[in-house]
């Protein structure tokens, strides 16, 4: 690890991030095709870039977009945001938890209750037995469940598992919150609940990093980032930079 | 401080671990009418209908020096233990997914919560085992040794030996999908290339001896049915166990930091 100056706003800081991929350029995923493939001769490898020298900092409180179409490799920048993929050269680092917001129902066990999917997610995303405690009250009573936390989750109607695991995300202590294509979660009552309590929590100094493909995001963030082609195209407010990534899109 | 994080961050993988195999256990046995009960009936039950199938067939063969019963259901419960936790880990990633997408959490602990599991059913199957013996001997087929506690020997190895492999097919399935079916006829294979319900004796074939040396499972299961019938195997037997053991983690757990990258790329 570098020893780098530590800027005390900064929560986030992606630098010099490269990302190549190896893979086989018809991606192969069977142990057949690879076999077949290699009989046949037609096994080659391609070099993939998917990031390409991406730099930025992010700081405490700020609400940032990642904006791009698909496959421009914003998942990826996730991931190794979050740590969990190594880039090929550069570094990304996090100061502070990070909660990540995941997809309708992701991640859930459906035999098991409500309340036992939330110490399992919770404890995958690395909280304690006493940080789950303190907390479950908060998260039952957000996800407005009721009773229905002692029923399987594979009972629950898919608003009810969004609400579930929404609450979850919402309500551990984290320093910066990762969300993924979101907030078409639940009715339009819990839809505008989880907005506020976004709101609530950005005025309590939380960051966020929100990846996305629409604009439907735009109220919540002051700030955007959008990737082009594994490039920072342009990082700056959000409202202009969601303007021209849509007039660029409108063209194609 | 530093220490601090690290006994915490222990103490939460301990815990996170803690849940994951009491999850397996439950879903296993999920809302079964007599729930738990089930861990001890289900293996009996099995035993109770291959002992009746196959002891006309094999159980009057030569070597015999256990009680058929004994003898069969012994090998299943040792042989349950690698079976049962490679099938669950093989997926157990891939299911996993859409947490691992998004969380920094060490992917050894999915194989390791199945393997933790699948000792628990064996704890399970054992007090079945145990029940067994105890009817057997009662009539006068079976006889109880001290060596059973040799037990505490050979299960360690099994654990470990089935752990190296979890690990191994956990990663490799991320990559290669169609590994479901083409393992679960390798497990078949296995099952049938490892002496569970026949003596090797009863086939009279040099051929399948020799072979059956490098079956690691033969090892563990003989080894559990000698200490059954009073025997303590040579130095050289526990040093097989462990040497299988160890080659197989040592592989497992090289091969899946080395794929680590690949695997967060490909979830």
């Amino acid at each position: 690890m570098k020893q780098i100056p530590h800027d005390e706003n900064c929560v986030l800081e992606v630098h010099d991030v490269t990302m190549k991929f190896s893979r086989y350029d018809v991606g192969v995923d069977s142990l057949k095709e690879l076999i077949v493939r290699a009989f046949k001769g037609d096994l080659r490898r391609e070099k993939f870039v998917c990031l390409k020298h991406v730099s930025f900092t992010i700081n405490r409180g700020e609400a940032v977009a990642v904006i791009g179409r698909n496959g421009v490799g914003k998942s990826t920048l996730l991931k190794i945001v979050s740590g969990i993929l190594k880039p090929t050269s550069g570094w990304a680092r996090t100061y502070g938890r990070i909660s990540p917001l995941l997809k309708l129902g992701a991640g859930f066990d459906g035999n098991a209750t409500g309340m036992e999917n939330i110490y399992l997610n919770a404890a995958i995303m690395g909280y304690t037995k006493k940080e789950i405690d303190a907390k479950i009250d908060e998260i039952i009573e957000f996800s407005e469940l009721g009773d229905f936390i002692y029923s399987p989750v594979k009972t629950y109607s898919s608003g009810m598992m969004a609400r579930l695991g929404f609450s979850i995300a919402i309500s551990m202590e984290s320093e910066i919150m990762l969300i993924d294509e979101i907030l078409a979660v639940g009715d339009m009552a819990f839809q505008q609940k989880c907005y506020d309590k976004l709101s609530q929590l950005r005025a309590k100094g939380l960051t966020f990093l929100i990846v996305s493909h629409s604009s439907a995001v735009k109220k919540l963030c002051d700030r955007a980032i959008w990737i082009e082609r594994g490039h920072v195209v342009e990082d700056g407010p959000a409202a202009e930079t969601f303007e021209h990534y849509s007039q660029a899109m409108m063209k194609k | 401080m530093q220490k601090e994080g690290r006994m915490r961050r222990w103490g939460q993988q301990a815990y996170l671990l803690r849940l994951l195999v009491r999850r397996n256990i439950k879903n296993q046995y999920y809302r079964s009418f007599i729930g738990v009960l089930w861990t001890v009936l289900n293996p009996l039950l099995n035993m109770l209908v291959m002992a009746f199938v196959f002891s006309s067939i094999f159980g009057r063969g030569e070597g015999m020096t256990l009680d058929y019963s004994v003898y069969l259901l012994s090998g299943n419960i040792i042989f349950n233990i690698m079976r049962t936790s490679t099938s669950g880990s093989l997926t157990c990633l891939v299911q996993q997914r859409d947490m691992l997408q998004k969380t920094k959490v060490p992917i050894g602990l999915f194989p390791t919560a199945n393997v933790l599991s699948s000792l628990v059913t064996f704890g399970f199957s054992f007090v079945a085992l145990l029940l067994v013996m105890v009817i057997r001997a009662a009539a006068g087929a079976y006889v109880f040794h001290w060596q059973i506690v040799l037990t505490v020997a050979v299960v360690p190895a099994v654990t470990l030996f089935s752990l190296g492999l979890s690990y191994f097919l956990s990663a490799l399935y991320v990559f290669f999908r169609d590994l479901k079916h083409i393992y679960s006829v390798i497990l078949t294979l296995w099952t049938y290339m490892t002496p569970l319900f026949y003596t090797i004796e009863t086939l009279k074939n040099d051929l399948v001896e020799k072979v059956l040396v490098f079956n690691p499972m033969y090892h563990y299961v003989t080894y559990f049915r000698d200490i059954l019938s009073g025997t303590i195997p040579d130095a050289m037997e526990h040093l097989i166990l462990y040497a299988f053991a160890l080659v197989s983690f040592a592989i497992g757990y090289l091969f899946m930091n080395a794929v680590r990258n690949g695997i967060a790329a490909k979830l």
